[in-house]
């Protein structure tokens, strides 16, 4: 039933993100917000359980995009094992590291957007603005992020409780 | 031998040396991964046309019925901008007469009027590195890969994947897409990439040939995707090296790609492939 929600809320990121978003003027430095999602998923989630819904959330991403395909299967999936490896030493529910957590992914997701651009495109040229752009959609992960996680924690969390109770009245 | 923290790290930059070759190889061979490519579309088109949708209804209804102020002064500005297209439209239909006269006598290929179809955007692509949208006709409609996507006012670009009823296209101004050119002036030729976001690069101008800043960029239709004499844009800048055999050339688009609702396909214009079919 959680596979329910999972894919709810990653619907709802994607036509936000390719739908939405684009409508807006200043639409390139907006991150992308499945991002923080990825890792919420990584830091608070089961691991094999939403593994799956990592990748599926990258496949639909990389057939939604006009880039190399993989792309962002490659990039969630990485992101989402480094979260499940900064588990080991870092307190997941520390909301005063989690916006840097986030921040680091959307760099780390346009490093990699500029490095094939760049080197694996066959005219090697570096983007101009790809510097502000980038610049920018980390500033605004570090402003914007807490909000998201806030939600993601606050709807799983419920949905948590609300399955509980419903299973217990079924064993009643 | 090893201790488990070493085959880790091993592990681990083995695995991204792999995924850094598959990312080199799927960048080179585009659309071709058994439908894998394509699975997600159909399902996520139908949400993305709904949104779409809705958002135009409302945007329609704010712009139609409450924001009316400035309708008036349009319409002033936009009758006295028709008074004057009647006119030139007068001029342009003796010039057509003229040029099919001449033509007969030429006895010149008649032009092929393409056969089009509308259709809606519905999505865009979800990353600002790359410029694709998604267009809400498919195969069924009889949308085929490579097919050249306009509006009428310039080329926008090509098709890259179809579904059912939806189709991806990779927009001109994204980095990967190259159109065959020439200044519709001079007649030089070059081609056209997508650079940063509102121009394109002219590659492959020679410095010899005469390109002011202004001059229309047309389709050459050598590129065998887009037939000829499409708008593509305006030059907005040249560069003319002391050294080097091409001169740096900027062209500035004709449309706001950030602004697309509508496009049209051209059905029976195939791409020519010139590679012999054993």
């Amino acid at each position: 039933m959680i596979y329910c929600l999972y894919i709810a809320v990653s619907l709802w990121l994607i036509i936000l993100q390719v739908t939405l978003i684009p409508l807006l003027p200043f639409s390139d430095n907006i991150y992308d917000l499945l991002i923080p999602y990825v890792l919420y998923l990584g830091l608070f989630r089961p691991a094999w359980k939403t593994l799956p819904i990592i990748i599926l959330l990258g496949l639909v991403m990389d057939n939604l995009s006009g880039g190399p395909f993989g792309l962002f299967t490659s990039i969630y999936v990485w992101l989402f094992l480094g979260a499940i490896w900064m588990r080991t030493f870092m307190h997941a529910s520390n909301m005063f590291l989690l916006p840097f957590v986030v921040a680091c992914g959307v760099l780390l997701e346009n490093v990699v957007f500029i490095g094939m651009v760049t080197i694996f495109e066959p005219d090697f040229r570096f983007p101009e603005d790809a510097l502000r752009i980038a610049t920018i959609q980390v500033l605004s992960a570090l402003g914007t992020s807490p909000i998201f996680l806030i939600f993601y924690n606050y709807t799983h969390n419920r949905w948590d409780s609300w399955m509980f109770k419903r299973s217990r009245e079924a064993g009643r | 031998m090893f201790s488990r923290r070493m085959v880790i790290i091993v592990g681990v930059i083995v695995l991204i040396g792999v995924n850094i070759i598959f990312l080199f190889i799927t960048s080179r061979h585009r659309s071709s991964f058994y439908g894998l490519n394509q699975f997600a579309v159909p399902f996520v088109a139908p949400f993305q046309k709904a949104v779409t949708r809705s958002i135009y209804f409302a945007k329609d209804v704010w712009t139609h019925y409450f924001f009316l102020v400035s309708v008036a002064n349009e319409n002033d500005h936009l009758k006295k901008k028709l008074r004057k297209t009647i006119g030139r439209n007068q001029e342009l239909n003796e010039i057509a007469l003229t040029n099919s006269r001449l033509r007969n006598l030429l006895k010149f290929q008649q032009t092929t009027a393409y056969k089009a179809l509308a259709a809606e955007v519905v999505g865009k692509d979800p990353s600002p590195w790359y410029q694709t949208i998604i267009i809400d006709k498919g195969n069924a409609e009889g949308v085929k890969k490579w097919q050249p996507v306009i509006i009428p006012e310039s080329i926008v670009g090509h098709v890259m994947d179809v579904s059912t009823h939806y189709a991806k296209v990779l927009l001109v101004v994204d980095r990967n897409s190259a159109v065959d050119a020439t200044v519709q002036r001079t007649r030089a030729r070059g081609i056209i990439k997508g650079e940063a976001k509102g121009r394109f690069l002219f590659n492959y101008v020679l410095r010899k040939d005469d390109i002011r800043i202004g001059d229309k960029v047309v389709s050459s239709g050598f590129d065998g995707v887009f037939p000829k004499g499409l708008p593509i844009g305006s030059v907005s800048g040249v560069i003319r090296r002391n050294s080097g055999i091409f001169q740096e050339v900027y062209v500035s688009p004709h449309v706001d790609f950030e602004k697309l609702e509508e496009v049209m396909v051209l059905l029976n214009h195939t791409r020519h492939d010139f590679v012999s079919q054993e």
